[in-house]
């Protein structure tokens, strides 16, 4: 190495050389920015995606069914590209809340169903997902896709008894290998996703320890979701969920209270752990609704079973998908120091959001993911900068990309300009 | 308020109900189907403009390309008993492309296309390059389009474009991306020749490209 070591460098080689120092360090600026606090330094997140596998020579192939490729890839990309507040899914996991949603009422694994990885899928073979090696080419990105299981008439058994609608008439529909319910094949098939989180389970224990070895703080997490996405997302598709909303705004307001207790049960499903339990939820529908329909359908559900997660001691990260600009103000209705919100592409980051939120929310993102890949290490080391001098001073700010999705084209100069600017100015 | 306005306005308050039935009493009246397919395209147009304003969201898209379809659907059999159709001032043709399987982006757009007067070659999800040449030779589009959610989704479009240029096409049509993550450094990258996340301000330009052979 050089003589003049950059600031990323030296993380580097103090993740390897006093890992729990450095974790502990993580783990209390995060601390801080939640408790919206100013931190020793802000907090870096938002990095992954394609760049990690391609990086180290891997497929998404690779990252969704070989354990030992994804485990090697998330170390070694953990290694090189130090961040604070990582969100790491190996194997690859995609949107798959339905499932715990369906065993809310088993709490010792109803959070490990929760993502739907590429081995599960090729036993239930459901349709709301497309895996590489599949369905998908071997390079493929793995692809939530949704779809319509649920006709318009059947809110009301929705309703009546959510988890009993999930089993008997949704899962059939979506899931062709569990077979016909209470056949050999469906308890059989059972049984074999029981073997297989088992096994996924202990392969990200094990993860997680050797992260631990590079200076990864663990943060516990729950999952719970919006009660409007459960609707879009696994049952009627988003465009028959937006169509609903208009033609039978009664039964979608009726089934997203239905649905609140059995998702409450999923987030709390082990009790909030001093001095940081998280509970994620990421919102999808949010960034297509007028403030009108969102106010009416959406907000009011998902601030309930948030109000109800924060009373219990849980703090709330949650993933705000594309421009939630019209539905900022929103968020304060919540009490102050809820939790993290993490922003994909709002118009203007500092007006809209920042200057909103700050002192009420801990604050995530403000770093186009464009800019990344598109940028110069100059032009990224200025925007951070910048971005940093008008938001440090405050605190509960976490410095991120707007989706941890970088494309395997992102040049890692550019990775690591970031990273710099953000030790640089972040102090 | 005529019943062409009426049944305008219906559309843009996005009542399907009221609009489905004042389209279905002048078809009964014996108005010409032709004139209906009109209101539907400045219903289309103005749509587009309250979307632009920040007025109208995806959610109203949807619901105001579901009432235009079916309004579409009420007036297609009569045209057909009446020996008539609607000349179309462009083709159209339109696909997300390979690796990627989104099509809610893609569907606005398709339906907005057709209610502004477009003959539209929707060729669905996961296209591949070869597909997008081969109904380019079949159809003579003057617009091609190309949809796209994830980021993957640039890459495709770039060897769509290739595989367009590589087949002596590339003059011949005029190429829009659309989708969540496309951008002006997009558009440049991969050799579009517009690029749009508006299907309506997709639909202007698109009208602008055609503009030389509107009736």
């Amino acid at each position: 190495m050089g003589v003049n070591k950059e600031p990323i460098d030296v993380l580097i080689e103090r993740q390897q050389k006093e890992p729990e120092t450095v974790a502990k360090e993580k783990l209390d600026i995060i601390l801080k920015a939640v408790e919206l606090k100013v931190p020793s330094r802000v907090p870096i997140s938002g990095l992954g995606g394609d760049i990690m596998a391609y990086y180290n020579g891997k497929t998404w192939y690779d990252i969704c069914y070989g354990f030992e490729k994804a485990r090697e890839a998330v170390l070694s990309f953990a290694k090189n590209f130090p961040q604070d507040f990582p969100f790491i899914l190996a194997p690859y996991g995609l949107e798959g809340f339905i499932f715990a949603l369906a065993f809310s009422e088993f709490p010792d694994f109803s959070n490990t169903i929760r993502f739907l990885t590429g081995p599960v899928h090729d036993i239930i073979r459901d349709k709301w997902t497309r895996w590489p090696g599949r369905e998908l080419r071997e390079h493929q990105h793995p692809q939530f896709l949704g779809g319509e299981f649920m006709k318009p008439e059947e809110y009301k058994q929705l309703i009546d008894d959510p988890v009993k609608f999930v089993h008997d008439v949704v899962f059939p529909r979506a899931c062709p290998g569990l077979g016909k319910p209470k056949s050999p094949q469906w308890n059989g098939t059972l049984i074999r996703i029981g073997l297989t989180l088992q096994r996924i389970t202990q392969f990200q224990m094990a993860l997680f320890q050797e992260l631990g070895k590079l200076g990864y703080p663990a943060i516990p997490m729950t999952s719970a979701y919006s009660p409007a996405d459960v609707i879009g997302d696994f049952l009627r598709h988003p465009t028959g969920a937006m169509l609903d909303m208009r033609r039978h705004p009664d039964d979608f307001k009726a089934a997203c209270e239905a649905l609140i207790e059995h998702i409450l049960k999923v987030a709390t499903a082990f009790p909030p752990a001093p001095p940081l339990t998280i509970s994620f939820i990421p919102l999808h529908l949010n960034e297509m609704l007028s403030p009108k329909l969102y106010n009416e359908f959406y907000w009011p559900y998902l601030k309930k079973v948030i109000l109800e997660l924060v009373n219990k001691g849980y703090k709330m990260f949650i993933f705000f998908e594309g421009d939630h600009t019209p539905h900022v103000d929103t968020i304060l209705e919540l009490p102050k120091g809820w939790g993290v919100a993490w922003f994909e592409r709002p118009r203007d980051f500092i007006k809209d959001v920042w200057e909103k939120l700050k002192g009420h929310t801990c604050v995530m993102g403000g770093v186009p993911t464009n800019l990344l890949i598109g940028g110069t290490p100059e032009k990224i080391e200025e925007y951070v900068k910048n971005l940093l001098n008008q938001t440090k001073s405050e605190g509960g700010f976490i410095l991120s990309t707007g989706i941890a999705e970088l494309p395997k084209e992102t040049p890692k100069q550019n990775v690591r300009a970031y990273v710099n600017a953000a030790l640089k100015y972040g102090e | 308020m005529s019943s062409s306005e009426e049944f305008v306005n219906a559309i843009l308050e996005l009542e399907e109900e009221k609009a489905l039935k004042i389209a279905r009493e002048r078809l009964e009246a014996g108005e010409d189907p032709l004139k209906i397919l009109d209101d539907l395209k400045v219903a289309a147009e103005k749509v587009g403009e309250k979307y632009e304003k920040g007025e109208f969201f995806v959610a109203d898209l949807v619901m105001a390309g579901e009432i235009m379809k079916g309004v579409s659907e009420l007036v297609r059999p009569k045209l057909k008993e009446l020996g008539k159709a609607r000349e179309p001032i462009g083709k159209l043709v339109i696909g997300t492309v390979e690796g990627d399987i989104h099509d809610i982006g893609k569907n606005i757009a398709v339906t907005m296309a057709e209610a502004s007067g477009f003959e539209v070659i929707d060729l669905g999800v996961d296209v591949p390059p070869q597909k997008f040449v081969e109904a380019i030779k079949q159809h003579n589009p003057e617009v091609v389009g190309m949809s796209g959610l994830l980021t993957l989704a640039i890459e495709s479009m770039k060897k769509t474009v290739d595989a367009i240029k590589e087949a002596g096409l590339r003059d011949k049509v005029k190429i829009i991306i659309g989708g969540g993550r496309v951008d002006e450094y997009a558009k440049e990258y991969l050799g579009a020749d517009a690029w749009t996340n508006d299907a309506a301000k997709g639909i202007r330009i698109m009208l602008g490209w055609v503009g030389g052979k509107k009736v």
